[in-house]
């Protein structure tokens, strides 16, 4: 005889003396809470058994631990591949969460009895199911018996039904008289909704085989009072769990299941993603009114939630005095009675706060949904839960930098002046190379300033996940951080990637790791030919430089590499601009301006003037695009190594009619580059400009248009004015400001200036 | 004015214009009255529950059928009866023409079987028309008595028990505004001159219209706001709904007015209503383009004197079918109020429409 079957022979001589009292809740249901505590206190059994993975029991003990704080959930994850992952959470109004905490706290023991999670996540892999929730059921039930009630609203059914009973009877077996009812009535609708008897989704029949058996291990250990604490569905399904025909169906169904390496886990989880529908969310529309209802049942609920609500609505400016709360708890009771109800529900205390404090506007009412119906609650976990490396080191930095991980989105602005701010940047910026989106750079106030940094953070409870994915990279936040930066330097072929990569770990004060990533750079930039990406890099790398004694960063071998790049760069200029077509041109017209901006930000005399000769060389050579050869002009001209008569030959010579006009225009948006000052303020640059326009045929200057027009219409509608007027004018030569001037009026000025100045006239 | 003679009364609609909800309904409210056996508040002649009944419509287990005088969320109605059952008053806000008025008088009619005390705010409005005024022959010849003493409607309802009504609040002057804040917070009128003063009896409570978007009107103090429970009244949510509300309402106006109820067929009620409801929201109804707005409110209520206007024009001076071209005028004058900004609104509409 095999032992599952000796097991149920002995499970029913043992049932025929034990009670199995099958507590059949709706998931995360207040009043099923308090049911369920009702019926636990007024009948102790000798177990507890929680429709919970088998595979939790040996961490469902930490929810004694009183810095456990729901809500939490439990965390199940495939070892060696942390992203296949599963949760299930609990909040404090949750039933079950009520159970294991009454067993804990009064010394029965709890036992797990749902499917282990190493099959869930086994199973699922398999395509067995597509979606694993902590109630997964076939149809909504409780929608069907809210049907037959008359109820078009499922949740108000049950509200009305179940969890309003504020005085559950007294007496053992009354206390279980509603999950009697449940149980009777979920046995109705099972009866219509699988006429087989038995669930239609495998892993749902594995699951209930796995409670059944959990509930005859728990007869054959000689318990004489059972308390099964799971989802009403289920009920049905479990009377006949002693049956012996039924043990040996079950014994051959749990046969053989596939499994996989599974870790278990506590994490904190949050009100806003119980309430979501996506993801891991619960889908509980309210959990702050239910947290609510949990914390303060008795008689002044009510009164206390607008106690709360006022609260919240000061905190936001709004008027809202200790009448007003009286009054809406008022309107609220006269509304359940309206509406015949035992007790004010969410819809009425929402419509009461709407009316009498929010002045039935929609505005009052946003805020108190999502600061206090869904709610910003995060849960907390021990410090003993087990946990990976990575996360424990992960927790301690964030109590080092004091940066508690919130629900809601916040702003932190750092000061990276100071030393705690830089380590909480370091933080951040070391999370998020981790690929953990905790927080984001955004645009701030002075977002310019080299010493200020703006981040918005929220912690979302699946962030756990993707830490957990990081650990094994590394034990530590650092090393981490450090090993994914090496992992994807050896994989990001492009020097722009490497040197966004220095960037990076510059940013997070990895600086270990720097050397060699610099030593890749290096290797990368000898050998790569292309100059455009050796010129992509530079203002990252400048960048670092220019800002790196901030963060007091060393970034002296930086300003090697970047020299040592920009000899590259400038000798390898001129022939990589050669023969381009528009597009490349107009890209390599951007990274001269980048590099241009990055080099002017260094300040090295003897880096500049390389790259100005290049650039010289650059203009004098035939065959360059236009587009390129007119910003070089440009870029030459404003740094004054050509001036007067040199610049105006130069665009002369380009604007000569015997260069190709379309070529000739590329010229001009080169040079203007997308401002008329120069033009407008240079009488002879404008007198070039002008006579080579004038001087196009017909047909040429229709083929140049679109250019002209892109050129000059990206102007400042003043800029264009003031060119039409000089133009119409005909100043064509002399300088038209000097001329403009009326010595009488400048010298009245001037004294103002002299005192402004502090100079002596 | 009479005093209220409750829905006993029988229903004398002929002559009558348009006779008062608690007459026109007098055998709704019967009916309700006659079945309802649920605790009424003081003074109520309804419970609070029949009440939204009376105002939302259903069938009662007697067969009666209650007709819906409110179409439009359930919980706004349930929100003003419970209200008016507790300590506050209440204040209807919304567009005009969201049947703050219309509502104002049925929760009136069904609460204290009476409809008939109003104020009427406008600026002249003096505070006798809040408190109590004199005769002045009496006051006189007799000096200060009681008999001297000519109440107002906020005067009576509190002696009587009952709901009275305050139409456009915000268009009171604000000191007259302010003569309701003791009478809504003490429950009293004091009469300095008589050295008395009138205590509220249970069922007394207050129902206040004004609309949002009027302008030249005086803000309620705050004071004042603390003493109202507030209710926005929607305009119609839907083309249906509001269709739906003005086919009723045409037909009972045109029963009113001896018009065929036959002749406003409904799809050109709902060519009406589209035009409004577009012209309302600054887009097409099927949300591809967008409109200018006129400067009037485009309210229901004006698309339902629209049709009316229409249909007695198709029955007194056509051949009594109701065309869209008779309806093109009325609507024109409801669109045109500002003769410059809204006739190129107009013009711009007809030809988006006539693009379609």
């Amino acid at each position: 005889m095999p032992s599952s079957a000796r097991a149920a022979h002995r499970a029913a001589d043992a049932a025929a003396a034990a009670r199995v009292r099958l507590l059949g809740i709706r998931h995360h249901g207040p009043g099923s809470a308090r049911a369920v505590a009702a019926a636990l206190g007024a009948d102790p059994p000798d177990i507890v058994l929680i429709e919970c993975p088998a595979d939790a029991d040996g961490v469902v003990a930490l929810a004694a631990d009183p810095e456990m704080e729901p809500p939490v959930a439990l965390l199940a994850y495939v070892v060696d591949q942390p992203e296949r992952a599963a949760f299930f959470p609990f909040a404090s109004f949750s039933p079950e969460w009520v159970a294991i905490r009454w067993a804990l706290e009064h010394g029965v023991p709890v036992r797990c009895i749902d499917l282990p999670a190493r099959t869930m996540l086994a199973a699922r892999s398999l395509g067995t199911s597509s979606v694993l929730s902590a109630d997964q059921r076939p149809v909504d039930p409780i929608a069907e018996l809210a049907a037959a009630a008359g109820y078009d609203d499922a949740e108000r059914w049950w509200e009305d039904v179940v969890e309003h009973q504020l005085d559950p009877v007294v007496g053992p077996a009354a206390a279980d008289a509603p999950f009697v009812a449940v149980g009777e009535a979920m046995a109705a609708v099972r009866a219509v909704v699988e006429p087989l008897g038995e669930p239609t989704d495998e892993l749902e029949r594995w699951r209930e085989a796995h409670l059944r058996s959990g509930i005859r291990r728990a007869l054959a250990d000689g318990c004489s009072n059972i308390a099964v604490v799971c989802g009403a569905w289920h009920v049905p399904a479990l009377e006949r769990a002693s049956d012996p025909a039924l043990a040996r169906r079950d014994a051959a169904a749990l046969r053989g299941l596939p499994r996989a390496k599974v870790a278990l886990t506590w994490v904190p989880w949050t009100h806003r993603r119980l309430a979501s529908r996506l993801g891991y969310g619960a889908g509980v529309t309210a959990p702050g009114w239910y947290h609510h209802l949990h914390r303060h049942a008795g008689p002044d609920v009510i009164a206390r939630w607008f106690a709360e609500v006022a609260r919240v609505l000061r905190a936001a400016d709004y008027p809202v005095s200790a009448a007003d709360v009286v009054e809406a708890t008022r309107l609220a009771h006269a509304l359940a009675v309206v509406r015949d109800r035992p007790l004010a529900g969410l819809s009425e205390v929402d419509d009461a706060a709407r009316a009498a404090l929010g002045a039935g506007g929609d505005a009052p009412m946003r805020l108190i949904s999502s600061e206090l119906v869904v709610g910003a609650h995060i849960g907390s976990v021990p410090a003993s839960t087990p946990m990976v490396p990575l996360a424990r080191s992960l927790a301690a930095e964030q109590q080092r930098c004091r940066m508690k991980p919130t629900s809601d989105e916040r702003l932190v602005e750092l000061d990276l002046r100071g030393q705690l701010d830089r380590s909480r940047s370091h933080l951040l910026h070391r999370v998020a190379i981790l690929g953990v989106p905790w927080g984001r750079v955004v645009d701030g106030r002075g977002s310019t300033g080299t010493f200020r940094e703006t981040w918005t953070v929220r912690w979302e409870p699946e962030h756990e996940v993707r830490v957990i994915e990081a650990s094994a990279l590394g034990t530590t936040l650092a090393t981490a951080a450090q090993a994914a930066l090496m992992q994807r330097a050896a994989s990001a072929p492009s020097i722009s990637d490497l040197s966004a990569l220095v960037e990076a770990a510059l940013l997070a004060g990895l600086d270990d790791v720097v050397p060699s990533l610099l030593d890749l750079l290096v290797a990368e930039a000898a050998l790569t030919s292309d100059v455009l990406r050796l010129m992509g890099s530079v203002p990252v790398l400048v960048r670092t430089i220019r800002y790196g004694d901030v963060r007091a960063t060393n970034a002296e071998q930086l300003h090697e590499v970047v020299a040592a790049m920009m000899v590259r760069i400038t000798a390898g200029l001129v022939p990589a601009c050669a023969a381009l077509d528009d597009d490349t041109a107009s890209a390599v017209a951007d990274q001269i301006t980048e590099v241009q901006s990055a080099l002017s930000l260094l300040a090295d005399q003897q880096m500049a003037a390389t790259w100005r000769d290049a650039l010289r060389d650059l203009v004098e050579r035939s065959r360059v695009h236009g587009l390129v050869q007119g910003l070089a002009t440009r870029v030459l001209a404003d740094t004054g190594v050509l001036v007067a008569d040199d610049l105006e030959r130069r665009v002369s010579l380009a604007l000569s009619p015997a260069v190709v006009p379309h070529e000739a225009a590329a010229f001009v948006e080169g040079f203007v580059g997308g401002s008329g000052a120069v033009l407008v303020h240079d009488t002879a640059l404008r007198a070039v400009v002008d006579r080579w326009l004038c001087s196009l045929p017909a047909d040429a200057f229709t083929g140049v248009l679109p250019l002209l027009r892109r050129t000059f219409g990206a102007f400042a509608p003043a800029e264009r004015r003031a060119l039409g007027e000089r133009l119409r004018r005909g100043e064509r030569s002399g300088s038209s400001l000097v001329e403009a001037l009326d010595a009488e009026r400048v010298a009245a000025g001037l004294d103002t200036l002299a005192l402004l100045l502090g100079a002596q006239r | 004015m009479s005093p209220a003679d409750g829905p006993a009364a029988t229903p004398e609609p002929s002559g009558v214009l348009r006779p008062h909800a608690e007459v026109e309904f007098a055998h709704e409210l019967a009916a309700l009255a006659a079945l309802d056996d649920r605790p009424r508040p003081g003074n109520w002649r309804l419970s609070p529950a029949a009440v939204v009944t009376y105002l939302m419509g259903g069938t009662l287990t007697d067969g009666t059928v209650v007709t819906p005088k409110y179409i439009g969320p359930r919980r706004l109605i349930e929100t003003a009866v419970a209200t008016l059952a507790t300590d506050r008053a209440l204040l209807l806000l919304g567009l005009p023409g969201t049947a703050k008025t219309w509502v104002s008088e049925h929760l009136a009619a069904a609460i204290s079987g009476s409809s008939t005390l109003l104020v009427q705010g406008t600026a002249g409005t003096a505070e006798e028309a809040i408190r109590y005024g004199w005769n002045y022959a009496r006051l006189l010849a007799e000096g200060p008595s009681p008999a001297a003493l000519v109440p107002s409607p906020v005067h009576r309802a509190m002696e009587a028990g009952s709901i009275v009504r305050i139409e456009e609040l915000t268009r009171l002057p604000s000191d007259v505004q302010d003569a309701l804040i003791t009478v809504l917070s003490e429950k009293t009128l004091p009469i300095p001159e008589l050295g008395s003063e009138v205590q509220a009896r249970q069922g007394f409570n207050l129902i206040a219209t004004a609309n949002d978007r009027d302008r030249g009107v005086n803000e309620l103090s705050s004071a004042l706001r603390r003493r109202f429970n507030t209710v926005i009244l929607p305009t119609p949510a839907t083309v249906d709904e509001e269709v739906d509300i003005v086919v009723r309402r045409v037909a009972a106006l045109g029963a009113a007015l001896s018009l065929p109820a036959q002749a406003a067929p409904a799809d050109e009620i709902r060519r009406v209503v589209t035009v409004f409801r577009e012209l309302r929201h600054g887009q097409s109804d099927d949300g591809r383009i967008k409109l200018k707005s006129p400067s009037g409110t485009m309210s229901t209520a004006e698309a339902i004197s629209v049709v009316v206007q229409g249909l007695s024009m198709a029955v007194h001076l056509g051949d009594g079918r109701l065309r869209f071209d008779d309806l093109l005028s009325g609507i024109e004058a409801a669109v045109v109020r500002d003769p410059v900004h809204d006739t190129v609104v107009w013009r711009e509409y007809l030809d988006s429409l006539a693009m379609r």
